[in-house]
C-alpha cells in the first residue's frame, strides 16, 4: 500500500468538512475522487498533502506516519499535488516555475533546468517556456501546475480539477497527458466533476459525501448506486448531467 | 554584459569629474543608500518579506564600531564584525517566530523591535544615550578604515556595493534564489513543491541583516558619529523601502536605480528649502509612496519594461 488515510476529520469551527475519512491507495492505481461541491474533497487533498492538520485520524504513506508532515515533507518524500486554484507563481516565467519545482531533485541549476525542459516537452508548455505564468490563461496555469508537480519526482500525485474549464481538444490532450505520466510510475489521484475523465482514466472510483466515503468501485459501478444518485441529484448538484 | 561595467566605470569616474566636497557628498550618501537598500531587497524584495526595520540591523552596525572605540579605544573596525553578530542575532530574534506565521506579523514585528531598540539606546548611558557617541577625531588610515577626506570612503563604499550587487547576482542564479522568488510568488505553492519557506526566509533575513549591518557600520566609520535617530530612527528603515520599491524590489539593480534618483533630489530639496530638517523628508518619502502604490507598484524596473518595447527598443528579459 502507498498511502492510508484512516478516520481522516477536519473541522472548520462546527463545519465537519471531512469527516472519518478512508482511503487506501496502492501503488501504480488512478483513483478519480467525486462527489458533490463542498464534499470535502479538496479538504481532503489538504490533509493528504500536509497541507491541513487533520483534526483526528491518521495518514501513512509508504510506511510512514505523516499525518503532521510539513507540505515540504511531503513533497520530499514523494506527495505531489496542484491546487483547485491554479497557484502558479504569476511574475515568473513558466520555464523559473517548473524550475522551482526541479531544484527538489536537482540542486544546481543546470541540472534543474535540463530536467524542466524535458517536463515541459512532456506536458507541452515547451514553446512557451519564457512566458510569464501570468499570460497563460488557466488551462495553460492548469498545465503548468502539472509540470511544477512533476518536477518534484512524485511518487504520488493528487489533481484537484486539474483538468476542469478545458475545451474538448485541450481535454483530450489532457487526459492522455495524465495516462503519460501514469505510464511512468506515478500513482495518482483525481478530483474531476466531468464524468467523461473520472470514466476514461480511474479504475476505482471514490465517492465522497458530506466529508467521507459513501461509494467506491469500478466507475460504471459506482454511477448506478442509490446512494451516489442520490448524493448528487438529491442537493441538485450542477455538474451531474454534464457529461461532455 | 557590457552596462554594469559602463555603470562601474561611472562611479570610478565620477569623485574625479565632479571633485568638489558637496559632489562628492552626494556620491558617499548615494553609494550608502545604494548598499542598504540592496541589502534590504535581499528579504524585501526577493524574498518578498516586507521589512520596516531593518534600522536595527544598519544601527547594530553603526554603533558597535564607535562603542568599541569609545569604551575601549579599539579601532573602530573590530566592531564591525561584531556588528554583524549582533545583527544576526536580532535577525534570528524577529525572524523566528514570525516566519512560522502568515500575514503580515513579520513587518509589524520589525517595526516593534526597532523602535523598541530605538528606544533602549536613547536611554542607555553605555551607548551614550540621547546624544549618542563620537569616533576618531582625526583620520588615522587604512588600517582602521578612518581618513580625513571623503574620497577613500567613497572608493571602500563602491567596492561593498560591487561585492554586494555580485553575491546578489550570484544568489540570483542559485536554487537559494529560485527559492525566494517562489517564496514571494506564493508560499503555499512553493511549499508544496518542497520549498523549506522558514528556513530560506530565515536565511535571507540573515544574510541581509549582516550586509545591512556592514553599511551601518559604513557609516558610523565615516561620519565619526552615531545617534539613535540616524542609527535607529525609522526614516533610515523607510528609506531603505523607498529607495528599493521606486528602483524596482526584487530586481539586482532596482535599488541602485533608487537611490541614484531619491538621493540626488532628497539633497536638492534639503538644500533648496533650506535644509530645514527631516519633515521635509517625510513629505519627500509620502509623495513617493503614493506616486508608486498609485501607478507603479512594480517601480521604474517594471514601468521601462512596460515602456521600452514600445520604443522599439531592445531589453533583457
Ligand atoms: N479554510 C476553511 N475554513 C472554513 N471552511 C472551509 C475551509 N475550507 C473549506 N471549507 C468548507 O468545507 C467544506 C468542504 O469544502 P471543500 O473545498 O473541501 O469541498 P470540495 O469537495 O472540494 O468542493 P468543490 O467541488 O466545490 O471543490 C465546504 O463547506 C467549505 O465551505
Ligand atoms: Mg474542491
Amino acid at each position: 500500500m502507498l498511502l492510508s488515510a484512516e478516520n481522516v476529520s477536519k473541522t472548520f469551527g462546527s463545519l465537519r468538512a471531512v469527516a472519518g475519512a478512508n482511503l487506501a491507495i496502492d501503488e501504480g492505481e488512478i483513483i478519480g475522487l467525486i462527489g458533490p461541491n463542498g464534499a470535502g474533497k479538496s479538504t481532503f487533498f489538504n490533509c493528504l498533502a500536509g497541507d491541513t492538520l487533520p483534526t483526528t485520524g491518521r495518514i501513512v504513506f509508504d510506511g510512514r506516519d505523516v499525518t503532521r508532515a510539513s507540505p515540504e515533507e511531503h513533497a520530499e518524500l514523494g506527495v505531489g499535488r496542484t491546487f483547485q486554484v491554479p497557484a502558479t507563481f504569476e511574475d515568473l516565467t513558466v520555464l523559473d516555475n517548473v524550475m522551482v519545482g526541479a531544484f527538489l531533485r536537482h540542486p544546481h541549476r543546470g541540472a534543474a533546468r535540463e530536467h524542466a525542459l524535458q517536463v515541459l516537452d512532456l506536458v507541452g508548455l515547451g514553446d512557451r517556456q519564457n512566458l510569464r505564468a501570468r499570460s497563460l490563461g488557466t488551462p495553460g496555469r492548469k498545465r503548468l501546475e502539472i509540470a511544477r508537480v512533476l518536477a518534484t519526482g512524485p511518487r504520488l500525485m493528487l489533481l484537484d480539477e486539474a483538468l476542469a474549464g478545458l475545451t474538448p481538444v485541450e481535454l483530450q490532450q489532457a487526459i492522455a497527458l495524465v495516462k503519460k505520466i501514469h505510464q511512468t510510475g506515478v500513482t495518482l489521484v483525481i478530483v474531476e466533476h466531468i464524468m467523461e475523465v473520472i470514466m476514461t482514466l480511474a479504475a476505482r472510483v471514490i465517492v465522497f459525501n458530506q466529508g467521507h466515503v459513501i461509494a467506491q468501485g469500478k466507475p460504471a459501478d459506482v454511477v448506478r448506486q442509490e446512494a451516489v444518485i442520490e448524493a448528487y441529484l438529491g442537493r441538485g448538484h450542477r455538474n451531474w448531467r454534464k457529461k461532455d | 554584459m557590457k552596462a554594469p561595467i559602463a555603470l562601474a566605470l561611472a562611479f570610478i569616474l565620477y569623485p574625479f569629474v565632479f571633485s568638489n566636497a558637496f559632489y562628492l557628498d552626494i556620491g558617499v550618501a548615494l553609494l550608502l543608500a545604494a548598499i542598504s537598500a540592496s541589502a534590504w531587497n535581499i528579504v524585501g524584495g526577493y524574498a518578498g518579506q516586507v521589512s520596516v526595520g531593518h534600522c536595527m540591523f544598519f544601527g547594530a552596525g553603526a554603533y558597535l564600531p564607535l562603542l568599541v572605540y569609545h569604551h575601549w579605544q579599539l579601532p573602530p573596525v573590530v566592531g564591525v564584525p561584531l556588528g554583524i553578530i549582533v545583527s544576526l542575532v536580532l535577525a534570528v530574534i524577529v525572524g523566528m517566530p514570525t516566519f512560522r506565521l502568515t500575514g503580515h506579523y513579520f513587518s509589524m514585528a520589525t517595526i516593534a523591535v526597532a523602535e523598541l531598540i530605538r528606544l533602549v539606546i536613547g536611554t542607555w548611558d553605555f551607548a551614550g544615550a540621547a546624544i549618542g557617541l563620537q569616533g576618531p577625531a582625526v583620520g588615522r588610515g587604512w588600517w582602521d578604515l578612518t581618513f580625513r577626506g571623503e574620497l577613500p570612503y567613497y572608493f571602500i563604499f563602491l567596492a561593498v556595493l560591487i561585492v554586494l550587487l555580485l553575491v546578489i547576482s550570484t544568489i540570483e542564479r542559485t536554487r537559494f534564489g529560485y527559492y525566494l522568488r517562489a517564496i514571494k510568488a506564493g508560499e503555499r505553492a512553493a511549499r508544496s513543491l518542497g520549498v523549506p519557506v522558514r528556513r530560506t526566509k530565515l536565511y535571507a533575513l540573515m544574510l541581509s541583516a549582516a550586509f545591512t549591518s556592514i553599511a551601518g557600520s559604513l557609516y558610523s566609520i565615516k561620519t565619526g558619529f552615531i545617534d539613535p535617530e540616524s542609527g535607529f530612527g525609522i526614516l533610515v528603515s523607510v528609506q531603505m523601502v523607498i529607495i528599493a520599491a521606486l528602483g524596482g524590489a526584487g530586481t539586482l539593480y532596482g535599488p541602485l536605480v533608487g537611490a541614484l534618483i531619491l538621493i540626488p533630489l532628497q539633497t536638492a530639496t534639503n538644500t533648496w528649502f533650506g535644509g530645514g530638517g527631516t519633515g521635509l523628508t517625510y513629505i519627500l518619502y509620502g509623495g513617493i509612496i503614493v506616486l508608486i502604490a498609485r501607478f507603479e507598484p512594480g517601480g521604474l524596473h517594471e514601468m521601462w519594461h512596460r515602456i521600452a518595447p514600445k520604443f522599439g527598443k531592445r531589453h533583457a528579459a
